[in-house]
């Protein structure tokens, strides 16, 4: 086991980016038992690894497998120390995150890959899941307070359903409430433009980058 | 603008041989727009292989283009051994639950039967047509999902990449049980007359690491390419999103063709395995397809042709994947119509690209 606080974070970011789920699990209950601060072990601990794989995975060392088991080690210690995190850390108002797969589609990787990275930088994300109607957003949205909705497709066919929610806005005078970023694989900045989103990223890293933009927070 | 002095046929006889053509073989990765011709919704086609092979063959002769490819979705190998694919009533198909859950239960999978099963029959009834109708002026083929893909929609996408790295024999295990299916049913589609058109769009360096690739997906398209060669049959495969890391080894599988996505670049495709494969590819069918102008798909295909022509094993101009539905006619013909006043030898007028570069 790690002698002190700094290595004991070290080990837990290592742990990440080894994808080892047990040692990640096993080092929080001892920051746990050690009452090390469980929002400190979570920066700089778990936050930094999963940083450190979305690293890897932008140089292209790291692929979407590899992310996954990362993300899953980083649960696995989330899991354990979210419970003791101070009530002042727990509550604190966090920039809110809206996501889900546009309606027709099921291709869930990728918006999953935005959701672990934006958790991991700290940003409170609702995920609906896949095949989401247009109005579920909008209406997720309002009664979660969100300041972003974050769009995903994979297909071409289901791109007009991403359009769908910037009317529905529209429509329901809620458009300047919300933020609205779309990313997916036949999605472009023209196409962002053109359906009057706010944003897009091509990638995870980059999806993580926009918010923070958004969000007024350096990157 | 002119039609075109040869068929398909003669196009990538003489091709093939050196000759002389009329012009580049031109293929828009024409799916479930075909319903658009004949005013039939997507859903239609489902277990309707006379309407499948009625849209298809119409789309060819209304455009005119070089191979038909008798295809739907990608889920029909999956759904042949169990998988739950949604039918919306107007767009193309999509995975509603893998076939099976856990790793325990990968030994109640069996291979298809491809005249049973799902909606093989009807896909190669579509074959069997297709040939019948056009198959002496036309190239058709038959679509054929990849192992690794197929076992991606058999236990799920992230079930399955998280088992490459936890339990490998687990996923040698769902491509093999993929592979033999996937065997079974090229054979069927030989039998029609078509020939497998190889998709493994899972393979792309997009989801996995070209070492995955080499462990996964590889040896799998490899004997699946094996078998069709042994047809005397040439093989095209297709993986969708970026695949530069790949291209040495999507060689190795033995295809003959390399259909690149428009994630990857032609020029580096050229450079790097032109004198092993030919190419085709890759004007975008989002952007450019469905959302572009006729003369901005004009530009694309000239800049594919620039970039590609002289490809020592020949190149087939494309469109990046397969294009979306809603793709207007205009934008097709639009991608013929440069295809043909580009010609052969290929001639690309540079006045006419200074005055739109300026």
């Amino acid at each position: 086991m790690p002698q002190n606080e700094t290595e004991l974070f070290q080990a837990l970011s290592d742990a990440v980016v080894g994808m080892d789920e047990d040692r990640a699990r096993e080092l929080s209950i001892e920051a746990v038992d050690r009452g090390i601060d469980a929002y400190t072990a979570i920066e700089r601990g778990l936050v930094d690894g999963m940083g450190r794989a979305g690293e890897l995975f932008e140089s292209e060392e790291y692929f979407i497998p590899e992310l996954l088991l990362c993300s899953d080690a980083m649960y696995a210690g989330l899991d354990i120390l979210r419970p003791h995190l101070k009530v002042e850390d727990a509550n604190q108002r966090r920039f809110k995150i809206v996501i889900g797969v546009v309606e027709g589609d099921t291709h869930d990787i990728g918006k999953n890959l935005v959701r672990i990275m934006l958790e991991a930088s700290g940003f409170d994300v609702i995920d609906l899941g896949r095949d989401i109607p247009a109005q579920r957003f909008v209406d997720t949205a309002v009664s979660e307070n969100a300041d972003v909705i974050a769009l995903s497709t994979l297909m071409t066919t289901t791109m007009d359903a991403m359009a769908e929610v910037v009317e529905k806005l529209q429509t329901s005078n809620l458009r300047e409430r919300f933020k609205v970023i779309l990313g997916g694989g036949p999605i472009s900045p023209a196409f962002a433009k053109r359906i009057h989103a706010d944003g897009y990223a091509n990638s995870a890293p980059n999806a993580v980058k926009l918010v923070k933009q958004l969000a007024g927070v350096p990157a | 603008m002119s039609r075109d002095c040869m068929t398909p046929v003669q196009r990538f006889a003489a091709y093939g041989r050196g000759e002389a053509i009329d012009r580049l073989p031109c293929v828009p990765i024409v799916g479930n727009t075909a319903a658009r011709i004949v005013g039939a919704k997507v859903a239609d086609f489902r277990g309707n292989g006379k309407l499948i092979a009625d849209a298809q063959v119409a789309a060819y002769r209304r455009f005119g283009y070089d191979v038909i490819r008798i295809f739907t979705d990608l889920y029909t190998q999956a759904e042949a051994m169990g998988a739950r694919v949604h039918y919306p009533d107007d767009e193309t198909a999509y995975l509603a639950a893998p076939a099976i859950e856990s790793i325990e239960q990968i030994a109640s999978l069996h291979p298809v039967d491809p005249h049973k099963d799902g909606n093989l029959p009807a896909h190669l009834e579509a074959m069997t047509r297709a040939v019948d109708a056009v198959g002496s002026e036309a190239v058709v083929t038959g679509a054929l999902t990849g192992p690794f893909t197929t076992a991606s929609f058999l236990i799920g996408t992230e079930t399955l990449v998280r088992l490459m790295l936890k339990n490998p024999p687990a996923v040698h295990q769902l491509c093999e049980v993929a592979l033999q299916g996937a065997l079974t049913y090229a054979k069927a589609i030989l039998d029609t007359g078509c020939t497998p058109s190889l998709t493994d769009a899972m393979c792309s360096t997009t989801v996995i690491s070209p070492r995955q690739f080499r462990e996964f997906g590889q040896p799998y398209l490899a004997r699946l390419v094996e078998y069709i060669h042994s047809h005397n049959r040439s093989v095209t495969l297709h993986i969708c999103g970026k695949t530069r890391a790949i291209w040495e080894q999507m060689c190795d599988t033995g295809a003959d063709c390399l259909s690149i996505d428009n994630a990857a670049d032609l020029a580096e495709a050229k450079a790097m395995v032109g004198h092993r494969a030919r190419l085709m590819g890759n004007v975008s069918p989002s952007e450019i397809m469905l959302q572009g102008t006729p003369q901005q798909i004009r530009q694309a295909v000239r800049e594919c042709v620039r970039k590609t022509h002289d490809n020592p094993k020949g190149f087939i101009v494309a469109s990046g994947c397969s294009l979306p539905v809603e793709t207007p006619f205009e934008n097709i013909d639009a991608m013929l119509d440069a295809v043909r006043e580009i010609g052969w030898p290929v001639h690309i007028e540079e006045e006419v690209e200074a005055a739109w570069r300026a």
